[in-house]
């Protein structure tokens, strides 16, 4: 009966932090039959048949992830009463490899945050304190409510979502493990849409070999995703990595690892740079090289992220118009004339909190006839400079983007690079929500100066907690920072690896 | 689901926020009002209000005579605004660019796998996507192409190899996404053109012919339709939202407004020929929108530009047409008002303006400051258009004959008729006249292969008159619609075999089709025979003798063909020898002949 005590164990943690404000849902406000789904999943091991490696697992879901049995808020007034009809792929998918739904996870509203503080359900708070007793610390967003719910084992796994960095920030921040896949694996269907360029979703656990299982079962074409890559591509990009010179990576031949220059900044927090130091030792201790590499668009990404992703958010949000989604203002009906031409306005007004607002508004402009060519149009030449940025360091060429049967024998790239995941360690949430609104804006924006790029190329990334102690500096685990793997598009099996590599070395 | 269709929702669609102003008439009610005061009372409308009080009986008219002085007005009326057009055209050149909005014919929806059937339960046939349920996917339908890609054909477009789908954003309930999905920045269809011809109706200073270039057609979302409960319900059935359409955008390259119209028509005719869709603009099927302006000839060229044209003035927007009326109607009098307020020192404002069939001014929906933004921005979940060379050359082998080579064929030495008659066998039911009017020429072929070759060279222009006039005639009084089945090919053919040999009158031809056309089943030979129909020449004796009876009967009448040369009047005598006769007897050429001998000569 493993499962079913380690299960209860979940349940038991869900109840005693809650103060965390993990979870929007979770099982032990709503009493379900989860007990005798673990059970019989428990009884399916002892049989011999599992229905996978996660037959009984609880895992979590991010709340803009949709659920039948569940409300999905996307942590927004607008959707406070909506429980879709249909479940999103990776529900299904998860539900027929055995898991059970822990529950539905708090997050930043739509996914648009750093902290996950923008929440309608309040701030998501981190198990881990400041030193100076400055109060919770931030979880890091916007899955900051999966990371903490993995963190605290309020569940076995958690999925997120990862815009430009929303699995990987919350996952340093909160030290576990936080996996964005390559763009189109995993289906995004009945995931809502934030910026669909962009959105993944991600896998958050305490070691990558967990994730590995969750991502083995979500890493499916589905055709209700026209994203999705379909199983053609998907052998094309597996042959081009199973060329003689790439398929002995890591086996016979040691890895070529890349540090981008352009992320080594003054900001960079003593504890991260530190942190970012053992890796590299480490891995050059195990046989690897390190190469300094050049990604000259770095600094422009974080602009064209927050020009491209609030004007897809823009077009996204346009549904909750208090027809169909989202609430309608009060009073619209009883004063029409005054209000009727204002009933979207009003709405829209009442429905969405301050950050979201302020991506629309952003989106709505930089979309404006006025405005496109100077702001979305050149952000969209930066993401193609900054992919290209990444195809010129990387050993493997783009497998979907390279010219078929020119292959360049002698690439002398790296294979995968290893940085920071932010630039500094969690703000305590007090600092976040005292300081005046503007300043903690663009503060928040900067936290995703080191993910977002990968977001823009939609190359597979994974933050790993590393320690940033100095010698006999305090806890290991007080310590903990978030170093990223980055890879190849496609070569999101090597950055798992690299990922097992980095955790648990005592690091 | 069918909860939808009941949610309350304000009566948000005031002209400020409503960006299109389609498929809804919010604002009918100021309209009427408007209509109301501008519109021009018929003078004896004032006359006969005045006659309610007490007057002197010397201003009394009678209304007969009033009424004939009404028309004579009237038509002084019409008469000057004639004149004025001549001169107005004379001094302003009009342009006119139009784009049409047609249903493509599929079975699905453009992005879902919902039907397209209308359905009489409301919101029946909606998938989640549809509908924007947070979460839901486009899926595009890729057999929705295969219409639009005919009507492209059929305009003589080139199929662009990649295109792109692009959001439109605005905020209407019949928009459940809050954005429409069209393409905008690269549409599938781009360099097309129409040929218009003076039996497609153009305006007479076209000349014979013209050609209007298309600048592209792009494929997009239909909306759902909203019905309103005033004071605060609105209805929504989202069965129609998503269905596919194609947008058709001509050049600014027509002059004048019954070519706009003719072109509108042609468009129906030829989307309906290729079936790229189901019902035209009567049931809704095809909607457009004009755009106007008009510059002084004599003056420097205008400084506006429209679709790669330049030297244009500045331009209007007439939204959401659905006849073919209202579009000449509604050209004329947004030209008008153009010109009235240029040539009042006035400037024209790029704005959208609105049209009430039966109204005589365009009025104003929204001005520039008023113009919404519809922020374009490309779809990133739909994957980019790519459309095979193999495809298109394919769809282009099997494309059903246009029009214009039908009327070429019908013209021609084969079927001999005229383009008026042409033309109407072309256009009814889809096609369907003319494949039975083909079927009795066939069939009227094999019957008198014996004949002279004069006669069998007439044997089209005939048969296309019955079938018409004849047919069509009874069709029309008894309010019918076409049926293949009612008087069969074969009958049909048989009367009018009957009659070219001169075995039948032509009015016991007629009588035999109202026969057969009200239920008779009996096969043409049986039904003369039984009926005793066939004809038995009369002698010139026994037409003597009818005439002779005839003239003693009215001898006044005769007087008056006498002395006053009243020559017409001669028809009359035929038909009462006609009737006077024994049935079916008695030809109207020979008793007319034996008339004027006797009465004239």
């Amino acid at each position: 009966m493993s499962l079913l005590l380690e299960a209860e164990r979940f349940v038991a943690n869900q109840s005693s932090y809650l103060a965390l404000n993990a979870f929007i849902n979770n099982l032990c406000r709503s009493a379900g039959r989860w007990q005798d789904q673990v059970k019989d999943a428990d009884l399916r091991w002892e049989q011999g048949n599992p229905r996978s490696k996660l037959d009984g697992r609880l895992i979590a879901f991010k709340d803009n992830i949709c659920t039948r049995n569940l409300p999905t808020t996307c942590a927004s007034k607008s959707l406070e009463t909506f429980t879709s009809p249909f479940n999103a792929t990776v529900v299904e998918q998860l539900e027929n490899a055995g898991a059970i739904l822990a529950g539905k996870t708090n997050l930043d509203e739509f996914g648009m945050g750093s902290h996950s503080v923008h929440s309608r359900f309040g701030p998501v708070k981190s198990a881990r304190r400041g030193d100076d007793d400055a109060g919770y610390l931030s979880a890091g967003g916007s899955s900051g409510g999966s990371a903490v719910a993995v963190a605290t084992d309020q569940c076995h796994s958690a999925i997120g979502t990862d815009t430009g960095g929303s699995v990987r920030l919350p996952a340093a921040f909160t030290g576990v493990v936080g996996f964005k896949p390559s763009y189109g694996l995993v289906s995004r269907w009945g995931v809502v849409a934030y910026a669909n360029s962009l959105d993944t979703v991600g896998v958050l656990a305490k070691r990558a070999s967990i994730i590995r299982d969750v991502f083995d079962i979500l890493n499916q074409h589905d055709p209700r995703d026209p994203t999705s890559l379909p199983p053609a591509s998907r052998s094309r990009v597996a042959s081009k990595f199973e060329t003689s010179q790439l398929s002995t990576r890591l086996k016979s031949s040691p890895l070529r690892i890349g540090v981008p220059i352009e992320y080594n900044i003054s900001e960079l927090a003593p504890p991260v740079r530190r942190a970012w130091y053992h890796s590299l030792e480490h891995m050059r201790q195990q046989g690897h090289t390190i190469h300094p590499v050049s990604l000259p668009m770095t600094k422009s990404a974080l602009s064209a992220y927050y020009i491209l992703a609030p004007a897809e958010a823009s077009s996204n949000l346009a549904k909750y118009d208090g027809v169909r989604y989202g609430t309608p203002a009060d009073g619209h009906i009883r004063d029409q004339d005054q209000t009727e031409r204002y009933l979207y306005a009003k709405t829209r007004g009442e429905g969405f909190g301050y950050e979201v607002k302020r991506r629309i508004m952003l989106g709505a402009f930089s979309l404006s006839a006025d405005a496109i060519d100077n702001y979305f149009l050149q952000a969209q030449r930066i993401r193609r400079l900054v992919r290209h940025d990444f195809d010129a360091v990387f050993r493997a060429e783009h497998p979907l983007t390279s010219i078929s049967g020119v292959q360049q024998s002698d690439r002398t790239g790296v294979d995968v690079l290893i940085c920071p995941t932010a630039p500094s360690p969690p703000p305590s949430i007090s600092d976040l929500t005292n300081s005046n609104a503007v300043k903690s804006s663009l503060d928040a924006y900067v936290n995703d100066v080191f993910t977002v790029p990968a977001s823009l190329a939609g190359l597979p990334a994974i933050s790993v907690p590393v320690s940033g102690r100095s010698d006999g500096d305090g806890h290991a685990d007080e310590n903990l920072v978030g170093i990223q793997v980055v890879g190849q598009y496609g070569d999101d099996e090597l950055v798992l690896k690299v990922a097992e590599l980095l955790e648990g070395h005592g690091l | 689901m069918l909860r939808l269709c009941l949610r309350h929702s304000s009566r948000a669609a005031s002209s400020l926020t409503c960006p299109r102003c389609q498929h809804h008439n919010v604002l009918q009610l100021s309209n009427i009002n408007h209509t109301a005061s501008t519109i021009q009372l018929p003078s004896y409308t004032l006359f006969r209000s005045l006659q309610t009080t007490p007057a002197d009986s010397k201003d009394r008219i009678s209304l007969r005579k009033q009424l004939k002085q009404d028309a004579k007005s009237s038509k002084a009326q019409k008469r000057q605004r004639r004149e004025q057009e001549a001169a107005s055209r004379e001094k302003w050149e009009l342009t006119v660019g139009v784009e049409i909005h047609a249903q493509l014919n599929t079975e699905t929806k453009l992005f879902s796998r919902a039907s397209t059937l209308s359905s009489e339960i409301p919101n029946s046939n909606v998938a989640l996507f549809d509908l924007a349920f947070p979460g839901s996917q486009p899926e595009f339908q890729v057999a929705t192409l295969l219409p639009a890609l005919r009507a492209a054909i059929a305009l003589n477009c080139e199929i662009q190899p990649v295109s792109r789908f692009d959001r439109k954003h605005y905020f209407y309930q019949d928009q459940p996404a809050g954005y429409q999905i069209t393409q905008y920045y690269e549409p599938f269809a781009r360099n097309g053109y129409i040929d218009l011809y003076k039996h497609d109706g153009i305006a007479a200073e076209d000349g014979d012919h013209i050609r209007v270039g298309i600048k592209q057609i792009q494929l997009e979302q239909d909306t759902a339709k909203s019905q309103e409960y005033p004071p605060s319900t609105q209805l929504l059935d989202f069965n129609r939202v998503s269905h596919p359409l194609i947008e058709i955008i001509t050049l600014p390259q027509i002059h004048n407004p019954a070519t706009a119209a003719a072109l509108v028509r042609k468009v129906q005719s030829i989307l309906q020929s290729c079936n790229s869709v189901t019902t035209g603009m009567e049931l809704g099927g095809l909607r457009a929108d004009i755009n106007v302006s008009v510059r002084q000839r004599s003056e420097d060229l205008g400084a506006h530009q429209y679709g790669g044209i330049g030297g244009l003035g500045q331009r209007t927007e007439i939204k959401n047409l659905s006849s073919f009326k209202a579009v000449e109607d509604a050209i004329i009098a947004e030209k008008n008002r153009q010109v009235t307020v240029l040539e009042s020192g006035g400037v024209i404002e790029g704005e959208t303006r609105g049209w009430t069939i039966g109204s005589t001014e365009t009025r104003k929906l929204r001005g520039k400051e008023g113009e919404v933004d519809y922020r374009y921005m490309p779809d990133p979940d739909i994957l980019p258009l790519l459309i095979g060379e193999d495809l298109v050359a394919e769809l282009a082998a099997t494309l059903p004959t246009v029009p214009d080579t039908l009327l070429d064929m019908l013209v021609g030495p084969t079927y001999n008729l005229s383009i008026e008659d042409a033309k109407p066998l072309v256009d009814l039911e889809d096609g369907a006249r003319l494949e039975y009017y083909q079927d009795v020429v066939d069939i009227l072929r094999e019957l008198q292969h014996d004949l002279p070759a004069k006669a069998q060279d007439d044997l089209g222009r005939v048969a296309g008159n019955w079938v018409l006039h004849e047919l069509g005639g009874l069709l029309t009084k008894a309010d019918l619609p076409w049926e293949a089945e009612r008087v069969t090919s074969q009958s049909l053919a048989a009367i009018i075999d009957n009659l070219q040999r001169k075995k039948i009158t032509g009015a016991t031809a007629k009588q035999i089709l109202g026969m057969l056309f009200d239920g008779d089943r009996r096969p043409v030979a049986q039904l003369l025979e039984e009926e005793n129909l066939i004809l038995r020449p009369l002698s010139r004796e026994e037409y003597i003798a009818l005439a002779e009876a005839a003239i003693e009967l009215n001898p006044s009448m005769v007087e008056q063909i006498r002395s006053k040369n009243q020559l017409g009047k001669l028809g009359w005598f035929v038909g009462q020898m006609m009737r006077m006769g024994e049935k079916g007897r008695v030809e109207a050429q020979k008793a007319e002949a034996i008339l004027k001998e006797l009465i004239v000569s």
